[in-house]
């Protein structure tokens, strides 16, 4: 006897033919068979994915001369040389005023910019878009000379001010795209049903519009926040003072000439990445929304 | 969206954009060279290397200072080691460089050719310092200006050795290698591929041709960069033997892995016990006393060449330039030589694990109690020790060397291209970069 290979086409031809459809035996039974399906390749794509942040936290907590695979004893050693030693302390407090007042000022100004794009008709609208996509194309290093004139002739060098501006700067475009596709994907007839009511566009937008945004904020505010976090290259070109140095800038003197301090290293990362993960723990259930949307609308 | 996040939502917001006009517009502008008030003067001071290791030493050192000079305030900025050149470039196109800077010989000539830097021969003829700083590093120093000017002072003395570990020569009965056929034995006989232990690390990566410079010309024992026509000595045949016998040596008597080590990958290799000898200057030694302890670990002079001296490639040693655009020139001299004065310099250098720039510093007990120090301060005090000056004023220099050449001995390791070939083209570049640069300043 032949057997027909198990192909959807295979299948359909024998069903037409009025035929039994031959069934292969499943090798995994029950529940074996979900956790060799589905939990096995998560748990190893979880594995990959966590033991760089495992190995971190082992080397922040462990002391120093230690070389178990676990974290213990428990030492926060390494903490206190980042914190007090290198200057986390302030370093953090810096980042986390550059870094809110950043994903701020994005929303804000990329709720504006997607509202504008995904409502209004206007001549070189197109254009506009194109410009906006194409700043995406510029390394940030290439503009560091002009940027540093342009900021020393407005006061801004040694000022946290310019690196929220300019962060702010270089977010915008993606985050100003990512709005507009949501707002398209909001019927306008909320808001014009909110405006035959009375409203006025600004007042049918915060009635309509703004509540249905909240994946959209988050998403866009997070990725904000997350971008001036981590921005390494213009904290350390535009300020020159030591209590006014990022995170990322505090990271990196734990490497030194001749020698990296793993142990600080690895705490420092620490630091870093609580406030990150933070974020994502809370903000993960709109994140997906938000950046999927529109993506299957025609 | 609730009342309760709104309300909340709405204080965060506004709370973060008062925060942040107000940065904006106190925060303090113009360029990080110092100013004057009160009768204080403040200058800038960049430390190209900053971090825990280093930072603590400088504010001791600054603290002394300001007290001695009370008119004299000095800021302290500490720069990631990696980043600096990018942040003294931006600084001078931008202008806003500092009064004073920690500089490196490797890439003090880009500087002085964009003019960023003030000649501060006048420090180093000062009375605390003449006669004091050794000369055969300011010589090295001088080679890098075309007008033989000193642009930087030295803070630390450096020149490459063979580190070896003791602990293992001692298990196979060998004495330190003092010759390179000393040498080639004893990578052979600590080799045991089954074990993963190697005799020798080569650096194949980030660094690797800076460091076979030094083992080539310390094996072949030529001590000009170029000869009498101008024609750069790097293909010379002794050397072309020396790139041949040390290439021959990767992945039998060392690593598969070296084709792709920087320092820090050669430096595992030596501390974590596959490799049992290495080529490193004197700034890994804090890291071997950290990673082994005391004991496990030694230095050595490069092996002689067969007429028995001893040749080194200048090493490109750490230290200070004042900067041209700087304000307080004066202050930052006086800050400048008060930091290369034999207390400030023992202090620095002890507490980083360097070898003194300052002579009078070099004769403390704990340099002389310190056994790796202790080698580089004689090999280069002996009348048999030469000294290559590479040509770091080459504009070209960094490239060809690093860019150009660096996966070229990648590709010899890797036996893709012969060590006679890779020479010459070495040398081909390098003498053509010199003669360019001396069609340029004539005499």
């Amino acid at each position: 006897m032949t057997s027909l290979p198990l192909t959807r086409s295979g299948v359909q031809a024998q069903r037409s033919a009025g035929g039994r459809v031959p069934v292969r035996a499943n090798p995994w039974p029950g529940r074996l068979s979900r956790v060799a399906r589905l939990y096995g390749p998560l748990a190893l794509y979880g594995l990959f994915t966590l033991i760089p942040f495992y190995w971190m936290l082992v080397f922040a907590f462990r002391p120093a001369g230690s070389d178990r695979p676990v974290p213990w004893p428990l030492s926060f050693a390494n903490f206190d040389t980042v914190w007090n030693g290198v200057g986390f302390s302030t370093f953090f407090l810096n980042s986390v005023l550059v870094a809110v007042s950043v994903m701020i000022a994005t929303t804000f100004v990329a709720v504006a910019a997607g509202y504008a794009l995904a409502r209004f008709r206007f001549r070189g609208k197109g254009v506009f878009v194109l410009v906006l996509l194409c700043t995406q194309f510029v390394p940030g290093a290439m503009l560091l000379i002009p940027l540093f004139v342009i900021f020393k002739q407005i006061a801004l060098i040694n000022n946290l001010g310019s690196l929220i501006v300019i962060d702010t700067v270089f977010q915008i475009p993606l985050a100003a795209m990512l709005m507009s596709t949501f707002i398209r994907g909001i019927p306008f007839e909320l808001e014009e049903a909110a405006m035959l009511d009375g409203c006025s566009r600004l007042q049918a937008f915060r009635a309509t519009i703004l509540p249905l945004m909240q994946p959209a904020l988050v998403a866009v505010g997070s990725f904000a926040f997350i971008g001036a976090w981590n921005n390494f290259l213009f904290a350390l070109m535009f300020i020159s003072r030591q209590d006014r140095f990022t995170i990322p800038v505090g990271l990196s003197y734990t490497l030194g000439q001749y020698n990296i301090d793993f142990g600080a290293l690895a705490a420092g990362g620490v630091v870093a990445a609580v406030p990150v993960v933070a974020v994502f723990a809370v903000v993960q259930r709109y994140l997906v929304q938000g950046l999927s949307a529109g993506a299957v609308k025609g | 969206m609730p009342r309760s996040l709104r309300s909340t939502a709405t204080r965060v917001v506004s709370a973060a954009l008062v925060a942040a006009t107000a940065l904006t517009l106190s925060g303090c502008g113009g360029s990080s060279s110092g100013s004057s008030s009160n009768g204080v003067t403040t200058i800038s001071f960049w430390d190209n290397n900053g971090g825990p290791t280093r930072t603590p030493y400088y504010q001791e050192l600054i603290k002394r200072f300001e007290a001695a000079n009370p008119s004299i305030k000095v800021d302290y900025l500490g720069l990631p080691a990696d980043s600096v050149q990018q942040k003294y470039d931006t600084a001078i196109a931008g202008g806003g460089t500092p009064d004073i800077g920690g500089v490196q010989q490797s890439y003090v000539a880009g500087l002085i050719a964009r003019n960023a830097l003030e000649p501060i021969d006048d420090v180093a003829d000062s009375a605390t310092l003449k006669g004091n700083i050794d000369p055969k590093v300011l010589d090295t120093i001088r080679s890098t200006a075309s007008d033989k000017k000193l642009y930087m002072l030295p803070v630390s003395v450096n020149l490459d050795i063979l580190w070896y570990r003791s602990d293992e020569f001692a298990a196979k009965k060998l004495t330190p290698p003092n010759t390179w056929d000393d040498f080639f034995t004893a990578a052979q006989a600590l080799t045991d591929p089954a074990a993963n232990t190697f005799g020798f690390s080569i650096r194949g990566g980030a660094g690797g041709t800076q460091a076979l410079l030094s083992i080539m010309y310390a094996y072949s024992g030529v001590q000009t960069s170029f000869d009498s026509s101008g024609k750069s000595t790097i293909n010379d045949p002794k050397n072309v033997e020396a790139i041949e016998k040390i290439a021959a040596l990767y992945g039998k008597e060392t690593s598969k892995a070296d084709v792709t080590n920087g320092y820090k990958e050669m430096s595992a290799e030596f501390d974590g016990g596959t490799a049992a000898m290495m080529v490193h200057n004197l700034g890994s030694y804090a890291d071997h006393q950290k990673n082994l302890g005391a004991g496990k670990f030694a230095a050595e002079a490069m092996p002689a060449a067969p007429d028995g001296t001893r040749t080194l490639v200048a090493n490109a040693p750490d230290g200070f330039a004042v900067f041209q655009a700087s304000q307080h020139k004066a202050e930052a001299k006086k800050f400048l030589e008060f930091m290369l004065s034999k207390d400030s310099n023992s202090y620095w250098n002890q507490n980083v694990g360097q070898l003194p720039s300052n002579l009078q510093a070099q004769k403390d007990a704990w340099v002389q109690a310190n056994p790796a120090l202790k080698v580089g301060q004689t090999t280069l005090a002996a009348s048999t020790t030469h000294i290559v000056d590479v040509p770091r004023y080459l504009p070209q220099y960094g490239s060809i060397v690093e860019s150009q050449m660096g996966p070229k001995w990648q590709q010899v390791l890797l036996g893709k291209l012969s060590a006679k070939d890779f020479a010459d083209q070495w040398a081909d570049l390098t003498t053509k970069a010199q003669a360019d640069w001396v069609a340029k300043h004539p005499g």
